[in-house]
């Protein structure tokens, strides 16, 4: 059971990266198993979102894709 | 919030995000990300929790911006992701699409350039980097209420934007069709198509939809044309012009119609939004390239619109010419166009000048033919048949063309209709065969007037030749003119004696005691008499006698006359009015030759050597000398008279009919067609009407001729009195002394010599008396006369003057009455 949910879920982080890429969010996927996490607990998703927007580093283009901010890493 | 699992996870989103040599220190990160999550602003109650609403509106987006591959990549993941369940999964799928969306609908906000969200987003960060960090602070921070207000704003903004230009796109091109579009709407009011007032749409954007929706005003006007003319249709009203003048517009129209259906297939394409480097060079619409494209169906389309505005009233050739009055035009696109347009619109008018001009066929139930027929009888055909209705004839055609036009298509049905012809249709075809130009319909269009006119000039050519041959040669059009001026002109002179001979003691009754028939008969016997008994039959059955409506005190003198009876196609040229004209004249030139007439049987009577010149020899010289003088005096009037008559009727004769029909016969024989000869035909009568005083302008001289003719016949009458007297006592006269002689010794001597006394006394009075009437008539003669010679220099025509000369040749008459 253990096992299904990690799968699960390493799935769904995995789907949801991709989507993330392709709406261009430039968010890796660390970042994006967080927001996930928070997201289940609860938490506005309007106000996560602001929050990335404010906190992370400005784009150069603020129309062209962002590379990832760090290497991918793990959860 | 409070949860610490909750915590811990922030702390470490906040962490991950903070890029190195950040100004922020960790804490106030952890502490701004708190409370930014517990504002109000961001309540969790507006979380939708609508989840396909959320992905469509994203699948749009990419869409909108030209990724229609990662639209599609999107919704396969979505349907991944959602068919993943159990422990582990998504539990809030919606909000993480929120989440993604949002974050990258951030940089979509760069479509609204003049929404300052970087600089509101650089003030937010500052006021936070100024360490005055706290949720009190925040909330009143001036710099934070505006940017909110902006967000707010933005919000809003992207929500109107909405009506994207693809919208407008789409609606401009529905409204080009005369289609109220999803906003674009047609505005009674303003009699056009625009935006609600209240669509807050930039400026520019505004005017080019305006400016493009003037197209589909236009095309309603044109629409509406058409199908008004085609709903008529069944009615009969509209003209074959205006038919044709439909189908061509109709057929520009398809041609638009073609064009709006593959710019809207291009309108599908979406619009890639600025800077998107997407390399997508498919085709797409925007409102500009909108205005490229329509730019010249626009102008196509005023055409059309002030063409139908111009002919709305009209038909037919007015049509045609209103058309081509725009067609003059600098322009080679509306040229080509106008041009186009004519070829359509004048077939139908080029197809009826063919017909007319090669079949004498007045197709035109519409009346909208150049040349009008009127129901006549036949001998009116001619004159009045057909005319040229000036309203109707296109400025392209010019109106000697026109004129010819109608003439060729007159003699083809004068040919038809009098002359029962139809060699006329042999040469219709010969010209069309040498213009080139088929028979068949259609073989004629707009923009080649020169082969039209070549073709009317051929076949004018040919029929008016035919024409002439058929009225020289068959119907003998000169021998008839050349018979009424031998009858009826009095040309022929042997005829015209014995005719008086015969006539005149039956035209000496009242008006109402002669019968015509009668007359009829005398005038046979007179042709019978006379050399005009070998004319032809046909010219001698046609001349009749003709009783005029005659008053109470008429002589038949008044009312004798000879009419020529032309008959069909002749009487085209001599109609009712001409024969009346000529009959004027016979009756002056009948007048004329009986009173030559008149003159010349007194002379008879009254010559010197009738006259025993001894009858009063033996008698009273008193009386001799006086019979002597009074007969002096009379034979002097009498060559007065004659000298006028025959110096009159000489001039008549010789230098007005004969002048007049040797230029006639010149011009008929030279004269190429039917109005030709009618020219020539009125010119020869008009001249002898005004050469022979009978024109308006001698109204006052004829009266005076008139006086001298009725004094000479006055004159005559009495002086057939006077030498019936005369003989009559010359027989008595010769009887007494005849009488005397034998019986000298007769016993009643004394008697005789009595009677004989009282008859010279008798005689001496009658010619007393006689020599008084002759005083008057003379004095009222030679005043007349005078009257008459002073007016004859006032005529107008030159050749009068010539009569002058010639009845004054002496200069006796300007001696005598020396000009005041």
């Amino acid at each position: 059971m253990e096992a299904e949910a990690a799968r699960n879920a390493k799935e769904t982080l995995e789907l949801a990266f991709q989507i993330s890429n392709i709406l261009e969010t430039g968010l890796d996927r660390h970042t994006l198993s967080l927001l996930i996490a928070l997201l289940d607990r609860g938490v506005n998703p309007e106000a996560l979102a602001a929050l990335v927007r404010e906190l992370s580093p400005p784009r150069q283009s603020s129309c062209a894709p962002i590379p990832p901010v760090t290497a991918p890493r793990q959860p | 919030m409070d949860d610490p699992q909750t915590s811990a996870l922030l702390r470490e989103l906040v962490l991950r995000l903070l890029p190195a040599g950040s100004p922020f220190s960790p804490d106030a990160a952890l502490r701004y990300a708190r409370r930014l999550l517990s504002s109000r602003l961001l309540s969790p109650s507006s979380l939708p929790a609508d989840e396909t609403s959320l992905s469509d509106s994203i699948k749009r987006q990419l869409a909108l911006s030209g990724r229609t591959s990662a639209a599609l990549a999107f919704s396969d993941l979505l349907h991944k992701l959602s068919m993943l369940s159990g422990p582990g999964s998504l539990r809030h799928r919606p909000a993480l699409l929120l989440l993604l969306k949002s974050l990258s609908d951030h940089p979509a906000s760069c479509v609204l350039p003049s929404l300052p969200l970087p600089a509101s987003k650089k003030t937010a960060v500052q006021s936070t980097a100024g360490g005055v960090g706290g949720v009190l602070m925040l909330s009143k921070d001036p710099d934070n209420i505006r940017e909110i207000a902006l967000r707010e704003y933005s919000d809003l903004a992207i929500e109107d934007a909405e009506i994207d230009e693809q919208t407008l796109v789409r609606d401009v091109l529905y409204a080009a069709q005369g289609i109220d579009g999803r906003f674009v709407r047609f505005d009674p009011r303003s009699d056009g198509y625009d935006l609600p007032e209240t669509m807050r749409v930039p400026r520019s954007m505004r005017t080019m939809v305006r400016r493009l929706c003037e197209l589909g005003w236009l095309f309603k006007k044109v629409r509406g044309f058409v199908s008004e003319n085609m709903g008529q249709l069944a009615a009969a009203e509209v003209g074959t012009v205006a038919q044709a003048f439909c189908s061509a517009l109709q057929d520009e129209l398809s041609d638009y119609y073609k064009l709006l259906a593959v710019l809207e297939s291009q309108a599908l394409n979406p619009i890639p939004s600025t800077g998107s480097s997407s390399g997508d060079l498919r085709n797409y619409l925007s409102l500009r390239r909108l205005a490229v494209w329509l730019a010249e169906p626009m102008v196509r389309m005023r055409l059309m619109a002030v063409l139908v505005d111009g002919c709305k009233d009209l038909r037919g050739g007015a049509m045609a010419g209103a058309i081509h009055g725009h067609a003059q035009h600098g322009d080679p696109l509306v040229q080509e166009f106008m041009g186009r347009l004519l070829r359509r619109v004048c077939s139908p008018l080029f197809e009826m000048v063919r017909s007319w001009v090669l079949e004498g066929e007045l197709e035109d139930l519409f009346s909208e033919f150049f040349i009008l027929s009127q129901p006549v009888k036949a001998e009116s055909l001619w004159r009045e048949g057909y005319r040229i209705q000036t309203s109707m004839l296109p400025s392209f055609i010019s109106q000697t063309l026109a004129q010819r036009i109608l003439r060729t298509g007159k003699s083809i049905n004068f040919l038809r209709v009098c002359c029962e012809d139809n060699g006329w249709a042999d040469a219709a075809a010969e010209a069309a065969a040498h213009v080139g130009t088929t028979t068949r319909r259609g073989g004629l269009g707009y923009g080649e007037t020169d082969a039209l006119e070549a073709l009317v000039v051929e076949a004018a050519k040919r029929i008016d030749r035919h024409l002439m041959d058929v009225i020289h040669k068959r119907y003998r059009f000169k021998d008839h003119c050349l018979a009424i001026k031998r009858y009826l002109l009095l040309g022929q002179g042997d005829f015209v004696q014995y005719l008086m001979d015969i006539v005149g003691p039956e035209l000496s009754g009242p008006a109402n005691t002669i019968s015509s028939f009668q007359l009829a008969g005398l005038l046979e016997t007179a042709i019978r008499a006379s050399n005009a008994q070998y004319d032809d039959r046909d010219i001698l059955d046609r001349l009749k006698v003709k009783m005029m409506e005659h008053g109470d005190g008429d002589r038949g003198w008044d009312v004798f006359s000879l009419e020529y009876d032309a008959m069909v196609p002749l009487d085209t040229v001599f109609t009712a009015s001409v024969m009346k004209k000529y009959l004027r004249i016979f009756n002056y030139l009948w007048k004329l030759k009986r009173v030559e007439h008149a003159l010349i049987r007194v002379w008879k009577t009254m010559k010197p050597n009738c006259i025993a010149s001894c009858i009063f020899a033996k008698e009273g010289m008193g009386v001799k000398v006086q019979f002597v003088s009074v007969l002096r005096r009379c034979q002097v009037l009498w060559n007065e008279m004659n000298h006028f008559v025959t110096n009159f009727q000489y001039y008549i004769m010789f230098e007005v009919l004969e002048v007049s029909w040797a230029r006639f016969s010149e011009e008929m024989d030279v004269t190429k067609d039917m109005d030709g000869l009618l020219a020539a035909h009125e010119k020869y009568l008009s001249s002898i009407m005004e050469k022979s005083l009978l024109g308006e302008k001698s109204q006052g001289i004829v009266r005076t001729l008139f006086a001298l003719f009725d004094l000479i016949l006055r004159f005559r009458s009495h002086a057939e009195m006077w030498f019936e007297r005369i003989y009559e006592l010359q027989i008595r006269g010769r009887g007494k002394s005849r009488s005397k002689a034998k019986d000298e010794f007769s016993k009643t001597n004394s008697w005789l010599e009595g009677g004989r006394k009282a008859m010279m006394q008798l005689a001496g009075e009658f010619i007393q008396k006689m020599g008084e009437d002759l005083d008057k008539i003379a004095a009222e003669y030679t005043s007349s006369l005078a009257v008459f010679i002073s007016q004859l220099p006032m005529q107008q025509h030159v050749d009068l003057k010539f009569l002058l000369f010639r009845l004054d040749f002496t200069e006796y008459y300007s001696q005598l009455y020396p000009t005041k």
